[in-house]
């Protein structure tokens, strides 16, 4: 029973960072522009089959295959800033969730059309890996690792580098900016465009975990909502740790009855964080 | 040449007009004020200037360029630099990364080591508070880091909008002095304010904006004499 415990922690862990990058991705974009990117989950979908086609038609090896994932992820969404979101940034809410949900269903139709809804799997070994008592997969050790390094890399990139810097000073005072002579419109343009990568790696990472199809990315979709409620909307940090808390609830419920109550207890547990602290675990930007 | 002047500017909020003609100069080097009562249009003026909303009729010329239709970010580029009202800063930024935000324009980022000893010794305050949050401090300090952030934009012009507001008169006196020896240092100042008496001690020439429009202007002196603007702002 112990060992059991571990092993499932160890698993929550690991693929709880994977979702905490996706849901990075979503929060970035809501923190800098109040906008809900509901295509977040295709783009997860995406960034599955941009790996998979990396490795089974390039022949890539799939964490080659997440650069080029990453380097597509950020052009898709500077793309999809420039057609859907731009014109509608300072509208009420619904008109960016109305744009954004075309673009999801533009994305869907587009991918069912051309890949079908059939599954796939990245078919890619890294062995196993032995600590102690536990056995887990490299290739999912290897992706934990790589969600931390990427969420450390967007915080240096945030906090460290001037563009970064940009980007904050554009979430908090996008008028103020532009006085100063930041162009606002290029660094939101840059900021969906991070996060859309931000998403789509975090889809080539979970290809390389499970099988998928083009539909998979809407229950990742709604993790990321979870995850991003728990942790506090428009905080990167909240992200990882809220992904990090779904990944155990993953882990440990299945532990103790059956893996179907996993929905159940995310959804609760996501209604009552609405209900009781809205502003989430770690803080929402104000 | 004038470094600014607004030709017969018309703008407004969506239907709502504000600006029914206004025109100014502000010569360089000079401290040129924009005073009159509430709600006359300065800062809807100010912002049009800026680009923050477009001119609807007339135009504004920046060191002898049509400027009009250019957007605020590379207003800021060309040396066109305003303290907003109400301060508007990174408040979850700190100090420090609002100075360096300051000085994203090409011409201040090349001078922003001089420029932020420069702010540094005219606010000590603010080296004291270097790392601290922004939206931490005391609205004095906040005002002064607003101008300071203004400073490291290395500005042509510096408009402010409403230096004084719901500060401490004590404190407003010690920024216009610091505003006066900006302008005894060279700066070209545009200063809008609803403080007319200390606006036009202060300034060179004055500008009184009346629904929409320039009612009056002149040498500060001259205008602070003026029958008129003495019974309608100074209460005389």
């Amino acid at each position: 029973m112990f060992d059991q415990l571990i092993v499932s922690v160890t698993d929550g862990m690991l693929i709880g960072v994977v979702y905490g990058l996706a849901a990075m991705g979503l929060t970035l974009i809501f923190g800098v522009m109040n906008v809900i990117n509901l295509a977040h989950g295709p783009i997860m979908a995406l960034g599955m089959f941009g790996v998979y086609l990396c490795y089974t038609v390039l022949g890539l090896n799939p964490f080659v295959g997440l650069i080029i994932v990453a380097v597509l992820g950020m052009l898709l969404g500077m793309i999809i800033y420039a057609g859907a979101v731009h014109r509608v940034i300072d509208a009420p809410h619904l008109s960016s969730l109305l744009s954004t949900f075309s673009v999801n269903m533009m994305i869907i139709g587009i991918g069912t059309a051309v890949f079908s809804t059939s599954f796939r799997n990245v078919n890619y070994s890294l062995g196993t890996v032995v600590i102690g008592p536990i056995t887990v997969p490299g290739t999912r050790l290897s992706s934990a690792i790589l969600a931390l390094m990427v969420t450390g890399l967007l915080y240096l990139f945030l906090y460290r580098t001037r563009p970064g810097k940009y980007i904050r000073a554009v979430a908090n005072n996008r008028t103020s900016a532009g006085l100063v002579g930041i162009p606002s419109t290029r660094v939101l343009a840059m900021s969906f465009g991070i996060g859309t990568a931000l998403a789509a790696v975090a889809g080539g990472l979970i290809a390389m975990a499970l099988p998928f199809t083009i539909l998979s990315g809407g229950a990742f979709e709604l993790k990321s909502f979870v995850i991003v409620v728990l942790g506090g909307l428009g905080n990167p940090i909240g992200a990882l740790l809220g992904g990090i808390i779904l990944g155990l609830i993953e882990g440990l419920v299945p532990v103790f009855t059956k893996v179907t109550w996993v929905p159940f207890i995310e959804f609760v547990l996501f209604i009552l964080i609405l209900l009781v602290r809205p502003q989430g675990l770690f803080g929402a930007k104000q | 040449m004038a470094l600014l002047e607004v030709r017969d500017v018309t703008s407004g909020y969506g239907e709502l007009q504000i600006l029914w003609g206004a025109s100014l100069t502000v010569e360089r080097g000079q401290l040129t004020a924009l005073v009159g009562s509430n709600g006359v249009g300065k800062t809807t003026l100010l912002r049009t200037v800026v680009g923050q909303i477009k001119p609807w009729q007339g135009q504004v010329f920046f060191d002898g360029q049509d400027v009009s239709k250019l957007p605020s970010y590379q207003k800021a580029e060309l040396g066109m630099v305003m303290v907003p009202e109400g301060r508007q800063l990174f408040t979850e930024m700190t100090v420090q990364e609002n100075l360096e935000m300051g000085a994203t324009p090409k011409r201040a980022r090349a001078k922003a080591a001089q420029n932020l000893e420069k702010v540094y010794t005219i606010f000590p305050r603010l080296k004291e508070r270097a790392t601290q949050k922004s939206g931490t401090m005391s609205g004095g300090e906040q005002q002064m880091l607003a101008v300071a952030r203004g400073i490291m934009g290395e500005p042509e012009i510096l408009m402010i909008d409403e230096l004084s507001l719901g500060l401490a008169p004590v404190l407003t006196l010690d920024l216009f002095q610091s505003l006066r020896r900006l302008r005894n240092e060279g700066l070209t100042i545009m200063l809008v304010e609803q403080n007319v008496r200390m606006a036009l001690k202060v300034s060179d020439y004055a500008y009184v904006l009346s629904e929409g429009k320039t009612a009056t202007h002149g040498p500060s002196r001259e205008v602070e004499n003026d029958a008129s603007v003495q019974a309608a702002y100074l209460g005389i």
